[in-house]
């Protein structure tokens, strides 16, 4: 029931547990005492790689809109706006990562959480096998954008 | 030793990025061993304002210029030329590792911009302190420019004052690392001999403020106005010669690049902004750079000038002000011709199409 689903992204095995859902903009979700808690899936993490920097624009209490810009990150490899993967009330970010953000890199779905929303309900989120489709649909797109940095 | 001197002036990243501090200060330690240069450490170059000491230094230095900063070299020379200093631009020949398949850009068109004006003879070099992450590249580029600079000044028989002296503006931690111990104390350096008076290391280093503002590329403002047009804060105005620039820099609003989205000659820069295109990357050359994820981690896929008006709406909102959408100030470009019916030409031109040789 609870088997973990791997994606392959080339050679890498992007491994996805089953104990949570996922969001179209390559976060987890995971509920726990009425909140949200929300992290890099292990695709996105490998895309971006060390993470160097992450910064917040967005403070808790703020309601937030599916895709409202809540912050930036910088990475070895890429760099990217981030947006919220749900319309929500934001409640806390992880404030561990400001000082340090490696915890994204050595345990993404764990200490490397990125921030916890309450929410009207999560509809918006995908199954494990949803993400997995997701993922496969999107590969050769991905990797097309991956080559041509685009 | 050389008669030839050469100012060298560090710009260094905002925040405290330890690896970009490290490769500052190791570029910094390298290049004082080096005989005939002057070494200045300033603040980001683009957050400098009128009043910044590290600004009026830069204004001070007479003389062939290289400035290494966390900028794209056309933005940062422009920059330069927006604060009032000017100078011929120097081909530099540190060129990023290109990526194997990254075709070569072609020659250099010729500008069709009105140019800069005023430009006195002397040559500044912008570096790109994002090409590599090792000093000697930067030093190995530095005395090349530097033996460049001499062979051009004595072609022109300049007079120099003859002693090197070495200026640093940035006590590198606390003032007890060999590189401060190799030059004593910075503050009791004379001033220069070209005249610019002393700064101290603390003034120069004064953090300033994070600013956001437009910086033009004259080699490509063809003056059409577009920009004028299109911006609703007032940010740009024409000067006395009836060129376009940027009257009021904190109308500005920070984050947003729409103008430069709309502008027909990619000529606005925004230094700081994360897209490579609107930041004075060179037109074509990617290489090297890190991947946009923005799209892939949610957000809108949109072209250009919807994008720009978008934004625009965004702040006019922000500011309390009604959002105009598509209605004002947008180039009309295509508008025209498709009111019109079909001429002859057009009619052959789609028979051709038709024929799909």
């Amino acid at each position: 029931m609870n088997k973990p689903l791997t994606f392959m992204m080339g050679k890498f095995a992007a491994v996805l547990p089953a104990d949570r859902r996922y969001c179209r903009n390559h976060m987890w979700c995971l509920q726990s005492d009425g909140v949200l808690r929300f992290g890099f899936t292990t695709y996105a993490v490998r895309l971006m790689q060390d993470v160097y920097f992450l910064d917040w624009e967005v403070n808790p209490g703020d309601a937030l809109a599916l895709n409202h810009k809540v912050g930036h990150i910088e990475t070895s490899k890429a760099m990217s706006d981030l947006f919220a993967p749900i319309a929500g009330t934001l409640v806390r970010l992880n404030a561990e990562l400001l000082n340090d953000p490696s915890a994204i890199n050595v345990d993404n779905h764990g200490q490397g959480w990125l921030f916890e929303m309450t929410a009207v309900s999560d509809a918006e989120t995908l199954s494990v096998q949803e993400y997995h489709d997701f993922l496969a649909a999107g590969w050769e797109k991905t990797q097309n954008m991956l080559k041509g940095h685009m | 030793m050389s008669r030839h001197r050469i100012t060298v002036v560090l710009s260094q990243a905002q925040g405290k990025h330890p690896a970009k501090r490290a490769l500052e200060e190791s570029i910094v330690a390298a290049l004082l061993m080096e005989p005939g240069l002057e070494v200045s450490v300033i603040p980001h170059l683009y957050d400098l304002g009128p009043d910044h000491t590290g600004r009026r230094f830069l204004g001070s230095v007479r003389g062939d210029m290289v400035l290494l900063s966390w900028l794209f070299p056309r933005a940062a020379f422009w920059v330069l030329d927006r604060d009032g200093i000017k100078g011929q631009w120097g081909e530099t020949q540190l060129k990023p590792p290109a990526d194997d398949d990254e075709e070569e850009t072609g020659e250099p068109q010729p500008a069709k911009g009105i140019g800069s004006l005023d430009v006195p003879d002397r040559t500044i070099y912008c570096l790109d302190l994002r090409d590599f992450n090792q000093h000697q590249p930067y030093v190995d580029e530095i005395r090349r420019v530097a033996e460049e600079g001499k062979v051009r000044a004595e072609a022109k028989q300049r007079e120099r004052a003859p002693a090197p002296i070495v200026q640093l503006g940035l006590n590198l931690r606390n003032g007890d690392t060999p590189v401060a111990d190799a030059l004593g104390s910075p503050n009791g350096a004379p001033g220069s001999p070209n005249g610019a008076p002393g700064f101290t290391a603390d003034q120069l280093l004064q953090a300033p403020g994070r600013r956001w503002y437009p910086v033009i590329d004259y080699s490509r403002c063809t003056n059409c106005m577009e920009c004028i047009d299109f911006c609703l804060f007032g940010v740009y105005g024409v000067d006395e010669h009836e060129r376009l620039n940027v009257e009021n820099q904190d109308n500005c609003k920070k984050g947003c690049p729409a103008c430069s989205r709309v502008c027909p000659e990619q000529a606005i820069m925004f230094p700081d902004y994360k897209t490579p295109a609107i930041a004075g990357a060179p037109i074509g050359a990617i290489g090297n750079l890190k991947i946009d994820l923005t799209k892939l981690f949610g957000g809108a896929e949109k072209d250009a000038l919807s994008q720009a008006v978008e934004e625009r709406d965004r702040e006019l909102v922000a500011d309390g002000r009604q959002a105009v959408g598509t209605a004002v100030g947008l180039p009309k470009r295509q508008e025209h011709k498709q009111e019109k019916p079909k001429d002859d030409l057009d009619n052959l031109i789609d028979a051709l199409d038709a024929l799909e040789l």
